[in-house]
């Protein structure tokens, strides 16, 4: 503000501003060079203008190809913060003279700033009140934070300015809008992505009303004058009336004002009343091809923005999993680009590979891409190796994948020459790091599959996901032995008998089936989950940290799924639709009803209009985004079911049953929860309950299966089994042939590794031991029996049973048990002995 | 389990019984084990005194000394193998030495004075052993003496308090042999028959693969499952869309158009402007559009400009349709009072941008109540003819949908049927019906 006041001179003023145009033009024309020589001289006349720091920051990184975006990003972050200091001072100032003249302030609803909305309009403050506005500096650090593949954090930087985009100029508002689209649907957030095409399509259809009210108002050069056509009105019975009128209006209203409202009132009449022939209001079609229509510089270069429309609303789509709207979505989109955009064979390759329909998606990726370009060739290997991993042939999605890793780590390598683009672009190669990470972990390799995750965490640390299967990687190294701490695996599918001493000597030893939670291993220690190199150590711990941190995200998620999702939904619109019929009622409070209102109002007079090319497309996705966040409802059920019976096994493991029994119980009290992990939770919990000495209680966990006559009912069947594994049927009837049959099986059959008749040996066995603790060895023999007719080949069932034995003192037939079963092994237990003696 | 080093001299202590005292062997294992592992070692060797066979006699008693001195520092309740102590001790089928041995044991930690069993060896123990000297007292006097009070609070864990003995005897003889006959012992020089086996390997061996827990309870865990591949859980890769940095056209940007325009609609709150001023207002929002939101417009200021420049009204909102504001706009519009110019603001909105039904209903319910509260017959007359035009105006460019007010209409249209344009609007719906 002092700048100005000293800068009165209208002299200097006309100079920065010569000066500001001359930079700009050299920065159009890529001069950056000399671009900087003005923007200092600038700076020079108006020094700390954020404005002007601004534009060289951009200007300077252009040159060196955004080589540091994070000190690129603290020159942003510093920028916006003065402008917007700067707005709040002015703004105070506003608010200050406006609350003199009246309570005017209350009614806008704090966007103060931006719009100045008091009359006194020769305060300087308010005047300056568009140089204040800071989403030219928001919109880049967005930017800045897309390309680095940080979509959270540019969202949260641009949805705020969204929220107040009406102000702003209508170029940078479409860029803001297309950018806000792209990280929104990179993020998953559906029903802002939906309310942001909306708002594109309104403002662009706005444009197009404007260009021609504009053409109407040149056909009449005189606006107020309506009055021409007056002529054709039949105007007898109002000259009556104006001729009685003057008389009686004299007291209430000055005589020339009657007399000129007088003729307004016939311009209207005649203009109602002839208008019903011809008037037609311009229509609003969606002529968004007028849009390149350009507004100074800041406008789209895009020549096509209703192609970009209608890829974003597939986009949408397929993420709200309406497969059959993309499809409808797709084909207008093919026909508009006449299928020579690989943008559009690659969404209608991944609509493809959603529907299953994966040889089509291969033949559509194959025609899309120009292999010699890299940037499309990681994303051509990356999906191809997507498509393999669900055909299950996963040594080819592995070549694929990593073909897809050595092509980024190619362009890495040619970077610096890659810098052509008005802002870089991080390579993809973190994203195809989970795929290859979920590629290894279906091959049973929990090591490199972990190592990949872990390169992925660095975008991908806000998933619960991401959490889960490195947690899935502890456990199955876990399962396979591979833990540093336990040396043996844990369930291994062999007993261990160790025979000691020879002869008339021998003995057997038998080695404990449970992993005896050996404290020394576990409790307590703090290392930290990194190797020497820097690589992660898999740790039934680390699976615990990670599993608690993916429970944590995962009710984020939860509570924002929850709250983001109303104010969009339809049914709820309607009803405050009926709810503010009341209009008087509601005058200037909440204006969010009356949003909603107004929405709800215009597709009800586009239907009654019969527009329905604009109106129904929207509707649809409205609709599909209700239905996603059903599913993305059942979804998180899913995972937090799989993370709570993965941290309740972790907990038995590392001896804590009673953290353990607290995930058992909430494991059971998931809505919904699948019978699987119901059983999964009953049977943790009993034994977290066994090893805290509350039998009774455990025993309530199993003896929910015992039917009458001591038998045991399937927990859960081959269907349960089904119903967990991913709906991805949803529209097989209308894709051309039958290829769609050719689902992932492979996958899924390792993933289960339990079928119903297993559970059901597994609660044989376990009631046996409780009964054989508790002294019922009757019982305990009847239903170990019956455990080992159902899985006569399990080392845990042979082992109970052994167990029992030993227990009743029949170390004989616990002999001959483990001599005809094909499950022990039997080590040569003294041999370090002999060795060196 | 223990190592082998430490099975093999935890081995060599129990052989050292030959020559050694049993306060020097105990001292020996103090030092060379650790406290922490007292325990578990302890437990290896109540499992080899528990095999009767597996151990000489000598060395039984040394195991004995090990298990009492190891804790021969607290009082003898707390030793954790008293009460196997004191069984031994009372065990009818035992050797009576051994018996003698355990006793005389419990003894030395009560009384100072007992301690010279300890100073002797294993061997000459057994050696000078005189049987009449020493009564066997009954087991219910052991437990009352030294396990005083046992602790009835044993930790409750059924996992810890219920494992069995993880060691069976398997002995690999010819069968029909006799287990007990000395023919199977080694005999030094002579190649090993079948069946033949050495004690001491056996020992070792068993220090070594003995874990001190025994077998628990068995307990089946069942392995969670892996979650399935979710459905957009792989990242699918597609050619994004660029998104290049902008340079800030609003550097030294001039204001001084929008300050004009300001002013202008300023003035036109207080009164009608003149026709160039009007017309400058109106060219300026029609170049910039974003203009109309420094133009210090407010809702509540609506009904001044309405009432003076209708004109630059009906441009404001037209540029405001998508605003956040246009709902309180439209609210304070239907609110003000009727007029000839709120009408015509209205019909031109109708006719430029699509209003919501909502606002359009309720400005029409007004304009009714309106007609029928005017006190004045022949203003009265005058607004309802025009009402009845702009009625008419709007079911014919179906902008409104006439069922939604068919009622409320036609109830207007008989009221007023004097009046001509209202009997053509009652013909209208009529022929809409």
């Amino acid at each position: 503000m002092d700048s100005r006041e000293s800068s009165s001179s209208v002299t200097e003023e006309d100079a920065s501003l010569s000066l500001a145009k001359e930079a700009s033009l050299l920065f159009h024309s890529a001069k950056f060079v000399d671009c900087l020589k003005v923007l200092h001289q600038l700076l020079h006349t108006k020094p700390a203008d954020p404005k002007v720091l601004h534009n060289i920051a951009i200007v300077e990184n252009l040159q060196d190809g955004f080589s540091n975006p994070k000190k690129f990003l603290e020159v942003l972050n510093d920028v916006k913060k003065r402008s917007e200091k700067l707005a709040t001072a002015s703004g105070d100032s506003l608010v200050g003279v406006s609350n003199l003249e009246s309570n005017v302030v209350a009614v806008s609803n704090g966007s103060t700033c931006l719009m100045p909305q008091s009359s006194a309009a020769n305060s300087p403050s308010i005047v300056l009140n568009a140089e204040f506005a800071s989403h030219v500096a928001s919109y880049n650090i967005a930017v800045t934070w897309f390309n680095l593949c940080e979509y959270s954090k540019s969202f949260s930087i641009l949805e705020p300015v969204y929220q107040k985009i009406a102000p702003i100029s209508e170029g940078i508002a479409f860029r803001i809008c297309l950018l806000l689209l792209d990280v929104a649907l990179l993020s998953n957030h559906a029903s802002i992505s939906a309310g942001i095409i909306d708002y594109i399509e309104k403002i662009s259809s706005v444009r197009s009303m404007i260009s021609q009210s504009e053409n109407v108002s040149a056909t009449q050069p005189q606006p107020p004058n309506l009055a021409t056509k007056a002529s054709s009105v039949p105007s007898t019975p109002i000259s009556d009336i104006s001729s009685a009128d003057t008389a009686t209006n004299a007291s209430e209203i000055s005589l020339s004002r009657s007399l000129s409202e007088e003729a307004e009132y016939e311009n209207l009449f005649s203009t109602l009343d002839m208008s019903g022939q011809n008037l037609s209001r311009p229509s609003i079609l969606h002529s968004l091809n007028d849009i390149s229509r350009t507004q100074v510089d800041d406008s789209i270069p895009i020549i096509d923005l209703r192609l970009k429309l209608h890829l974003y609303k597939v986009r949408l789509l397929l993420l709200t999993r309406n497969l059959k709207a993309a499809k409808r979505e797709v084909k207008v989109a093919m026909n508009i680009a006449r299928g020579n955009n690989s943008m559009v064979l690659f969404l209608k390759s991944q609509l493809e590979y959603a529907r299953g329909n994966h040889p089509k998606a291969i033949k559509l990726l194959m025609a899309s891409s120009n292999r010699t370009e890299i940037g499309t060739s990681i994303m051509f290997y990356n999906n191809l190796g997507c498509i393999h991993y669900q055909l299950g042939k996963h040594q080819t999605s592995a070549v694929y994948f990593s073909k897809a890793l050595s092509t980024s780590s190619v362009t890495r390598k040619e970077k610096p020459q890659n810098q052509t683009h008005g802002s870089f672009s991080l390579d993809k190669s973190l994203l195809v790091a989970y795929n290859c990470g979920m590629q290894y972990l279906a091959c049973g390799n929990p090591i490199l599959a972990a190592r990949c995750f872990h390169k992925a965490s660095l975008i991908f640390y806000n998933r619960p996901l991401l959490w889960l299967r490195i947690a899935e990687c502890c456990l199955m190294a876990l399962e396979k032995g591979l833990l540093d701490s336990t040396g043996a695996a844990s369930t291994s599918s062999e007993i261990k008998v160790h025979v000691v001493g020879k002869g008339k000597w021998r003995n057997l030893v038998m080695e404990d089936g449970i992993p005896k939670n050996s404290q020394a291993d576990f409790a307590g220690r703090r290392e930290s989950f990194l190797g020497y190199d820097r690589q992660p150590k898999l740790s039934v711990s680390l699976a615990r940290q990670c599993l608690l941190n993916a429970l944590q995200l995962l009710n984020v998620s939860e509570s924002v799924h929850m709250s983001s999702g109303l104010p969009s939904d339809l049914a709820i619109e309607e009803e405050t639709y009926t709810k503010s019929t009341n209009y008087k009622g509601v005058s200037g409070g909440d204006s969010q009803v009356h949003n909603l209102a107004v929405a709800s109002g215009q597709i009800a007079n586009g239907e009654l209009k019969e527009q329905k090319n604009a109106t129904t497309p929207n509707t649809t996705l409205r609709n599909s985004i209700s239905d996603y966040e059903d599913i993305c409802g059942k979804e998180i059920q899913k995972i937090r079911q799989s993370i709570l019976a993965d941290l309740a096994y972790v907990e038995l493991e590392m001896g804590n049953p009673l953290k353990a029994l607290s995930s058992a119980r909430s494991l059971l009290k998931v809505a919904d929860c699948s019978r699987v992990y119901i059983f999964l939770g009953n049977v943790y919990a009993a034994e977290a309950l066994c090893l805290l000495g509350r039998l009774k209680e455990a025993a309530e966990h199993l003896l929910i299966y015992l039917s009458s006559g001591n038998n045991v009912e399937l927990p859960f069947t081959q269907e349960d089994c089904g119903l967990w594994r991913v709906e991805k049927t949803v529209d097989c009837e209308e894709s051309n042939g039958g290829s769609v049959a050719t689902s992932n099986t492979s996958d899924e059959g390792q993933v289960f590794a339990l079928n119903p008749e297993e559970a059901r040996g597994t609660l044989y066995a376990n009631l046996a031991t409780m009964s054989a603790v508790q002294g019922d060895h009757e019982q305990a023999d009847k239903f170990v029996k019956q455990a080992l007719s159902t899985l006569p080949n399990s080392p845990g069932a042979i082992l109970t049973a052994v167990y029992l034995d030993l227990m009743l003192g029949k170390s004989h037939e616990a002999i001959t048990r483990l001599k005809n079963c094909s499950q022990v092994t039997f080590l040569p237990g003294s041999f370090a002995a002999k060795e060196s003696s | 389990m223990n190592s082998f080093e430490r099975s093999k001299s935890l081995y060599s202590l129990l052989n050292s019984g030959e020559h050694r005292p049993f306060d020097e062997i105990s001292a020996d294992f103090r030092s060379t084990f650790p406290t922490s592992l007292h325990f578990r070692l302890c437990s290896s060797l109540v499992i080899l005194l528990q095999g009767k066979q597996l151990l000489r006699s000598s060395q039984r008693l040394v195991a004995y000394a090990i298990l009492h001195q190891a804790y021969s520092s607290q009082k003898s309740s707390s030793n954790p193998f008293i009460s196997l102590l004191v069984d031994a001790a009372s065990d009818q089928d035992a050797e009576k030495f051994e018996r003698a041995f355990i006793l005389q044991l419990l003894e030395s930690s009560s009384s100072t004075s007992n301690k010279e069993v300890l100073k002797q060896s294993a061997v000459d123990f057994i050696k000078y052993f005189d049987i009449a000297s020493h009564p066997f007292p009954p087991r219910e006097q052991l437990q009352q003496q030294f396990c005083d009070k046992i602790d009835p609070e044993q930790y409750q864990c059924l996992f810890k308090n219920t494992s069995v003995k993880n060691v069976v005897t398997d002995p690999d003889i010819p069968s029909g042999c006799d287990v007990e006959s000395s023919e199977f012992d080694l005999q030094p020089g002579v190649k090993p028959k079948i069946g033949a086996g050495d004690r001491d390997e056996t020992v070792t061996g068993l220090l070594k693969n003995l874990s001190f827990q025994g077998l628990g309870p068995q307990w089946i865990r069942p392995f969670p499952p892996r979650l399935p591949v979710q459905y957009d859980e792989l990242v699918w890769l597609n050619p994004e869309n660029h998104h290049d940095v902008l340079w800030d056209n609003g550097m030294c940007a001039d204001t001084s158009k929008g300050a004009a325009v300001r002013d202008l609609i300023a003035k036109a709150l207080k009164g009608p402007l003149a026709p160039a001023q009007q017309e400058r207002v109106l060219c300026e929002l029609a170049t910039d559009p974003k203009l109309v939101y420094h133009s210090g417009l407010t809702p509540k200021k609506l009904p001044e400009l309405v009432e003076n420049n209708p004109l630059i009204a009906v441009e404001v909102l037209i540029k405001l349709i998508h605003s956040a504001e246009i709902a309180e706009y439209f609210t304070v519009l239907v609110n003000m009072d009727m007029s000839l110019h709120s009408m015509e603001v209205v019909n031109r909105l109708t006719t430029a941008v699509e209003l919501p039904t909502e606002f359009v209903h309720m400005y029409i319910t007004n304009c009714i109540s309106s007609c029928e509260n005017i006190k004045d017959k022949y203003m009265q007359n005058r607004l309802v003819r025009l009402v009845c035009v702009f009625l008419q105006s709007l079911i014919r460019n179906k902008i409104i949908n006439v069922h939604d007010l068919f009622i409320e209409v036609q109830a207007f249209c008989i009221e007023f049927s004097r009046i001509r344009e209202a009997a053509g609007l009652f013909r209208l719906l009529k022929s809409l019906e």
